[in-house]
């Protein structure tokens, strides 16, 4: 069966136009990035304000016992910081698309609207294309919105410090361009996968929501002093995730299929 | 007493219509439906009759391409159930239990989803869809949430919904389920008229006035055809004599099941209700009341409703 973008921009129309209607849940997408660029701006704001606090070299000479003696703690702490961070924002475009598709496909199975949606032509690959885009798009577009605000915030309070921007960097700039698509892509596919096997959409997002879990354990990692994060570092995370998610794409759209959909749910 | 069931015939093919020739459907161990053969003309309204879990909605679900068959095929205006899967569900519009609105969305942004969905001229489809909301009384709600509609109002709307891509095929499962009166009335003249185009329509329900009203032409089934044909030739299947008599009704009644064609007699007042297989009977009936002595003031045979035809085809087969 060929593959009709309009008719799969037609499932994102709706599910877009559906979103933009769910207060509830746009409340919910708001919150994370907010604390996604409050938090760190609040650590480089406490580094900055006390620079030549004793116990910062204490904690910078943890981190690298090889810290020259001249250099400044408060700013080594800042890159750390900042780079620590970097795994932490990934959680946001993984989690908006995982409150997005679980209601999106988990909810159309509680409101009933999936028979006489699987009773018109749009066909599974265009299902799952027009419901990827749904959760993706905002998702996407919310972690650059974030990622200008966190620049902004971070150069503004740094500045009496460094004296020139911080942000953005190539760490972030591919992190954010690169990683945060495939990383939202992740997610979503998770939530399908998930949706595709629970009646409720806040069991799906619940279940979905745990996949996380890794992400913030190695960035665990990271604050202890165990892995080093890097650009190659989540260059290898940025590869990992893509396989994922080409495992994902092919797996919702089996699992998208009518005849399972109907004879289980239907 | 006999029920005559007509077998079901070997029609001729159809343009266009329904051709449903030994469908069956298998979920693991259990079948759903076995051995469904029937055919539906254009324009014509066809009652799917059975109780719930009959596997009227297997049915449905395999003839508008949700289900794949186990075995068996089906063609639907000319398009295979097992083969052409999205020209199937172009043709046909399937108006399922729950009428399945997006609440959050208007009536409007509801219809235009599936306009886009069927990628049609969205000014074309909506003047179309507007007809039947006006018709329906839901003019002038279009721009309202489905989530403040009444159960009516949304059933009504799934019914437009349903006819937005003018499908020349469709399923109607429980129409004027929710539906005051007249709204009800509403909805019956307009499947009618639907039908009255050249459209093949296939009305599930238990509202079986409904049906005696809507339909030409009923199957009943219970996992497989128990019966097919007109609605009129299946009641005639097993006829009524209302016998008035004097006196108590009741003491005639043994002697009148011990007729040789043993029939069915139901007393009601001063009333007998003998439920012959033919109208030839009838004399018989007569005979054995005034043998007894019985002094018949009336006999008026009478064509049985198609709700007691049901019912005993569905005792005939549990035993």
């Amino acid at each position: 069966m060929a593959f009709r973008p309009r008719r799969a921009m037609a499932v994102f129309w709706k599910d877009w136009l559906d979103l933009r209607k769910n207060v509830g849940l746009l409340v919910s997408m708001a919150v994370l990035p907010l604390v996604m660029v409050a938090v760190p701006i609040g650590m480089v704001w406490t580094y900055v304000r006390q620079p030549d606090h004793a116990d910062l070299r204490t904690v910078a000479l943890f981190y690298d016992p090889t810290l020259p003696l001249g250099a400044s703690a408060a700013r080594f702490l800042i890159d750390k910081s900042l780079t620590d961070w970097f795994g932490i924002f990934l959680v946001m475009p993984v989690f908006i698309p995982i409150l997005i598709a679980s209601q999106s496909v988990a909810g159309e199975k509680e409101r009933r609207t999936l028979e006489p949606l699987l009773a018109s032509p749009v066909s599974a690959a265009e299902l799952v294309a027009g419901k990827c885009l749904a959760a993706l798009v905002p998702a996407v577009v919310l972690t650059w919105a974030a990622f200008i605000l966190f620049c902004v915030g971070v150069d503004w309070v740094a500045w009496p410090l460094v004296g020139a921007p911080l942000m953005p960097n190539t760490l972030w700039g591919f992190g954010v361009f690169v990683l945060a698509p495939l990383f939202a892509f992740f997610g979503n596919g998770v939530a399908v996968l998930i949706s595709a096997r629970v009646n409720e959409a806040r069991m799906a997002q619940q279940l979905s929501a745990l996949v996380v879990l890794p992400l913030v354990g190695l960035v665990g990692g990271q604050v202890a002093g165990v892995l080093k994060a890097g650009l190659g570092y989540y260059a290898i995370q940025g590869a990992v995730v893509l396989v994922l998610d080409f495992i994902l794409l092919v797996a919702s759209i089996r699992l998208l299929d009518r005849e399972r959909l109907v004879s289980r749910w239907g | 007493m006999s029920i005559y069931v007509p077998p079901p015939r070997a029609e001729a093919p159809v343009q266009g219509g329904l051709r449903v020739r030994g469908l069956a459907k298998r979920f693991g161990e259990r079948t759903a439906v076995e051995d469904l053969t029937f055919d539906v003309r254009p324009g014509e309204v066809f009652g799917l009759l059975g109780p719930n879990g009959a596997g009227k909605t297997t049915t449905v679900r395999m003839l508008t391409g949700l289900l794949k068959p186990s075995s068996g095929d089906a063609e639907v205006w000319g398009h295979s159930v097992t083969h052409d899967g999205e020209s199937l569900r172009k043709v046909v519009g399937l108006l399922t239990e729950q009428p399945g609105l997006y609440d959050r969305l208007t009536a409007r942004e509801n219809l235009r989803f599936f306009m886009k969905l069927h990628e049609l001229d969205e000014s074309v489809a909506w003047s179309r869809a507007k007809h039947y909301l006006d018709r329906f009384g839901l003019g002038g709600r279009e721009d309202d949430p489905c989530g403040s509609f009444s159960k009516g109002m949304r059933q009504k709307l799934a019914i437009v919904r349903t006819l937005v891509h003018d499908p020349r095929v469709i399923f109607l499962d429980e129409p004027t389920s929710g539906l005051d009166p007249e709204s009800a009335r509403t909805v019956r003249d307009a499947v009618a008229e639907l039908a009255s185009e050249g459209r093949t329509i296939v009305l599930c329900s238990h509202n079986l006035s409904e049906v005696e009203r809507l339909c030409e032409r009923v199957a009943v089934v219970r996992r497989r055809l128990l019966a097919l044909g007109p609605v009129r030739e299946l009641r005639r299947a097993g006829q009524s004599l209302d016998v008035r008599v004097e006196g108590d009704a009741a003491a005639f009644v043994p002697r009148l099941t011990a007729l040789p064609f043993k029939p069915n007699v139901l007393v009601e007042g001063g009333r007998l209700r003998v439920m012959v297989a033919e109208e030839a009977q009838a004399p018989d009936v007569v005979a054995c009341l005034v043998g007894q002595g019985a002094r018949v003031h009336s006999v008026v045979p009478s064509q049985r409703p198609l709700e007691e035809v049901y019912l005993d085809l569905l005792r005939k087969e549990e035993t």
